[in-house]
């Protein structure tokens, strides 16, 4: 019934904080299908222990999680991947913000070698369509 | 907030001045703790960590100000209140004709809440020779000892000079790990020092940098990560030597190409030099110990003149 806890990989002398590294790997399991709605995460004490970090940097990351709404609290268990509905808006916005410093490079570079901006969107738009199903 | 009846910090000090001679060591340091937390006491050599460590353990006297631990005067700190408090130092003071089991025996006789099976729990997982005397054992076995001798009576605060100096990679890792354990139930407050940088990293919540006597800053970890950042400019033609950027900590330019170690680069900034400057801006994240050393490096290169 249960399948295999997830591992959990941080690398604590990166410049990113490791409740960020802990975020973006539940973020990537979760869109990638391997945690599905109602799979039920280890708890802050057993992921802090088998890592060796901080319980409270966990427990930070779950948080977080729970706010963007990709985890929920299920009583009496733990946290639990919530469903897709309460995943849209607070995600989403997320999600834009980290794709958004990329555009903005793009953008630039675009403008740097003298592309209309009727160019550029034609640019985004093959690279769209070549990548959507 | 905690079971054990003190209100407010673990540890709370106040415009604390220590003067050796006409040196001044310490010169006005504030310091608040809550109980649970996990900080790391960050500072080169010679910035005063050990000397704020025995100020808050009553071992020196402040010269003005105050330090308060576990709502106690350090100073005054009574038995009862010594109890309560692990105390690890840079280089362990160990009777070298007494055996491992004779050490532990002799030191637990002082605290009444003394826990005899975490004591032989903490000896067998550092697989510590109970038989041998302790004279012959290594520098990093007896740390390992010192350690046992500081959490077996379960302290509500433990206090650490540099503990992992002398201890390798993997003996680091256990009682890294040991130290977690005394913070895991949210209660146990650690204070330690180190220049180990990626150990501060993984276990501590928050990180104190002692510079020149003061708390240069203290700050939650993660939050440190996020205001300090690299930029990595490149633009078409040649850049000001100086870009005028708020919160510089070290900037270094050569035409066209600039690195610059900003404390707080928002995007805002970031967008402003793409405009003027039509650059391409990269972000670099820094970890610990690299903002550790700009802060340092920044401040040689500020005082060097002509630079």
């Amino acid at each position: 019934m249960s399948r295999p806890d997830p591992i959990f990989v941080v690398h604590p002398s990166s410049g990113v904080p490791i409740y960020r590294q802990l975020v973006d790997q539940v973020d990537a399991l979760v869109a990638g299908g391997r945690l599905r709605p109602g799979d039920l995460l280890p708890s802050v004490r057993q992921v802090a222990a088998v890592l060796g970090v901080n319980p409270m940097t966990v427990s930070k990351a779950w948080s977080r999680l729970e706010a963007d709404g990709v985890l929920a609290r299920d009583r009496g268990r733990g946290m639990v991947v919530a469903p897709p509905a309460g995943r849209e808006g607070g995600a989403l916005t997320e999600r834009k913000a980290q794709v958004r410093p990329l555009v903005d490079q793009a953008v630039v570079r675009g403008l740097q070698l003298g592309l209309t901006p009727a160019q550029m969107l034609a640019l985004v738009k093959s690279s769209l369509e070549e990548k959507t199903p | 907030m905690n079971g054990h009846g003190d209100v407010g910090d673990a540890v709370r000090v106040g415009g604390l001045v220590k003067r050796f001679g006409d040196r001044t060591v310490l010169d006005a340091i504030d310091l608040s703790v809550p109980h649970g937390q996990v900080i790391g006491l960050l500072g080169l050599n010679g910035s005063g960590k050990s000397t704020l460590i025995k100020c808050l353990l009553g071992l020196l006297r402040p010269d003005e100000g105050s330090a308060t631990v576990l709502g106690t005067d350090a100073w005054h700190l009574a038995d009862r209140e010594k109890a309560r408090i692990g105390y690890v130092p840079q280089e362990a003071t160990l009777y070298p004709w007494l055996t491992v089991r004779q050490t532990v025996a002799y030191v637990s006789s002082f605290y009444p809440t003394w826990d005899s099976a975490w004591g032989e729990e903490l000896l067998r997982r550092w697989d510590l020779p109970r038989g041998h005397r302790v004279g012959p054992l290594s520098v990093g076995q007896k740390q390992k000892l010192a350690l046992v001798l500081a959490l077996g009576h379960r302290p509500e605060l433990l206090i650490l000079d540099e503990p992992v100096a002398s201890l390798d990679p993997v003996a680091r890792r256990w009682f890294l790990e040991t130290v977690l354990e005394t913070a895991a139930d949210g209660k146990g407050t650690v204070l330690f020092s180190t220049h180990i940088t990626s150990d501060l990293e993984r276990v501590a919540s928050h990180v104190a940098l002692l510079r020149a006597g003061r708390v240069a800053f203290h700050e939650e970890i993660d939050v440190l990560k996020d205001r300090f950042k690299r930029l990595r400019i490149s633009a078409p033609a040649d850049l000001p030597a100086d870009l005028g950027l708020p919160g510089t900590l070290r900037s270094q330019v050569q035409g066209g190409e600039a690195l610059v170690t900003i404390d707080g680069a928002g995007a805002a900034l970031v967008a402003g030099l793409r405009d003027r400057y039509a650059a391409d801006v990269a972000i670099d994240s820094l970890n610990l110990e690299e903002i550790f050393l700009e802060l340092h490096d920044g401040e040689a290169a500020a005082a060097a003149p002509g630079r």
